[in-house]
């Protein structure tokens, strides 16, 4: 019984924790503008994170090694001073546009603008990894992030015509008067937000954080399997909700209250309420993740001491590391640059970066060494070669599609 | 070279696959550093070496500054090093583990300064999250 009960509670964080900010904006951007027809490159995408993370999370439970400590050791110093470089301003820019979106999402509660929510906002984000159990942690943010659930419920409530979206979902080529290329952007964008690679630093430390060992593996792998692709209904159901009310009324999303209209014509009040409680939750479980993993990234590459199961003093580089990272979020929001468009770069880069972490894992999955007896299958390696394809073209196409369409105008 | 430890028949290490990038854990299991470059005994620069010479032996794991100059080329000034004694190694596996306490290496001092002024300054940096439990272990030599 405490078995299923465990099983449960990991599923439900999975989809709560699944979505944060950048899968809220960009849902919402694409669903405004293209309605369902890159719903596919969500499947790609949660399919994608699915591998990922249960090979990284693999990988940390069998080896004890979490991600970045196995990226300096098969790729050298050199690609990896690059590689952490890459990792750690693009978490860093997660992390200050997931700030920004706990504060605009209580700047929607309270009428007070958001920026004197910035500070806030960073304060408990640190509070927490101060003092919270990791385990506590985790499963808060993920269980009130399930309150996101109020995007489908809205998606029901308004009452679309289903054969209507499922032709978009069909439909090929783009939208109306959008570009080819704008398509696409917003394709790599998507797959971005789906596979952001902060989600794996966090889940393979995350696995050590928890002491994680091969007997746990068989959990964690219903955790990931069912738990990431029910969050990415909830990403579809973002989108639905937009392209039902946003993209015949012309209108495009550049602010949160945008993504969350939707919702409020179909549920009122109540059910408004109900889905700012998941923003905040999941925006704030994001800001948690990302700001552990500038720290566990940069702690395993230099070897340091790491982890929230150690008194902050013993592992006081980490701390400290994380402490700045705040601080550099907080004066990045400050200077009143848009949280919103800070996402939709970060996701861009996400994709970016991608390959830098995945390889490393992919091949170290393959060790012997490192994994004994529970080296990748050949069907997993199969998909996993496939993705690395998938991965590849994304990274190469993003920065010129970027160019090419002015970041999606 | 061989491994360090005199319970274990000699086997060869590849400095570069085993040695070099390998996480250090100090005797308690705490991440110490990670073996950014080694030290090798002297070897006489721009003589003929003479056929009958020991071959160089690793004296030292070297941390810290070395990672930049291994990076970018160059070497670090001589009082810059901050080195691990090879006697100091119980372990070489997946990890590399020492026989000491962390405490007690040189290269820790950037992790003891930031303790001492820094976070263990801050109200509640000494201890455990609520209801984590402190590992035991982790506390020797502090």
């Amino acid at each position: 019984m405490k078995r299923i009960f465990g099983l449960a509670l990991g599923i439900l964080t999975a989809i709560g924790g699944f979505v944060d900010i950048g899968d809220l904006v960009t849902n919402a951007v694409v669903g405004s503008r293209f309605g369902l027809s890159l719903a596919w490159v969500v499947v790609v995408g949660v399919l994608g994170i699915c591998i990922f993370a249960q090979m990284s999370g693999r990988v940390a439970a069998v080896s004890g090694r979490a991600t970045f400590e196995l990226i300096r050791e098969r790729l050298g110093p050199r690609l990896a001073v690059m590689n952490l470089g890459a990792s750690f301003l693009i978490n860093l820019m997660t992390l200050t546009a997931e700030i920004g979106g706990v504060a605009l999402a209580l700047q929607l509660v309270s009428s007070v603008n958001y920026l004197l929510w910035v500070p806030f906002a960073a304060i408990a984000v640190w509070l927490v990894i101060w003092r919270v159990k990791f385990k506590i942690m985790e499963n808060v943010a993920g269980l009130v992030g399930l309150c996101l659930i109020g995007f489908a419920v809205g998606l029901f409530l308004l009452g679309p015509d289903w054969s209507d979206l499922g032709r978009q979902v069909l439909q090929k080529a783009s939208t109306g008067t959008e570009k080819t290329s704008t398509y696409w952007f917003y394709a790599v964008a998507l797959f971005g937000a789906a596979m952001t690679p902060y989600e794996v630093f966090f889940f393979s430390s995350g696995a050590v954080e928890e002491g994680w060992t091969t007997k746990d593996l068989a959990e964690s792998r219903a955790n990931v399997l069912v738990g990431f692709p029910l969050g990415g209904l909830l990403s579809l159901a973002i989108a639905g909700c937009a392209a039902v009310v946003l993209l015949p009324e012309l209108i495009g999303v550049t602010a949160l209250s945008q993504v969350m209209l939707p919702v409020a014509m179909a549920g009122g009040k109540l059910l408004l309420a109900f889905i700012i409680l998941g923003v905040v939750a999941a925006t704030a479980g994001a800001a948690l993740e990302t700001t552990l993993s500038a720290g566990y990234t940069v702690a395993q590459f230099l070897g340091w001491p790491w982890g929230k199961f150690r008194p902050p003093a013993q592992a006081a580089r980490f701390h400290l590391l994380m402490i700045i990272c705040l601080l550099v979020g907080i004066g990045t929001l400050m200077t009143g640059v848009d949280p919103i468009q800070v996402t939709e770069f970060s996701v861009v880069f996400s994709a970016v970066a991608l390959p830098l972490t995945y390889l490393p894992i992919l091949i170290v999955a393959n060790d012997p060494q490192y994994m004994g007896e529970h080296v990748n299958s050949r069907v997993l390696n199969g998909a996993a070669l496939v993705y690395l394809v998938i991965i590849l073209a994304a990274a190469a196409a993003a920065i010129p599609l970027m160019i090419i369409t002015g970041a999606g105008q | 070279m061989s491994a360090a430890g005199d319970n274990q028949s000699p086997r060869y290490l590849d400095a570069h696959l085993h040695l070099l990038d390998r996480q250090v854990l100090d005797v308690h299991g705490v991440p110490v550093a990670v073996v950014d470059d080694l030290e090798l005994s002297e070897i006489p620069a721009g003589e003929e070496i003479p056929p009958d010479t020991p071959p160089p032996v690793i004296t030292a794991l070297l941390s810290g500054p070395t990672l930049a100059t291994r990076i970018f080329g160059g070497r670090p000034p001589e009082s810059r090093m901050l080195r691990t004694p090879w006697v100091a190694i119980r372990e070489i596996g997946v990890v590399i583990k020492l026989s000491v306490g962390r405490d007690t290496q040189d290269l820790f001092w950037t992790e003891r300064w930031v303790r001492d002024h820094v976070i263990g300054r801050i109200p509640g940096g000494r201890h455990a999250p609520k209801g984590e439990q402190a590992d035991s272990n982790d506390r020797g030599g502090s």
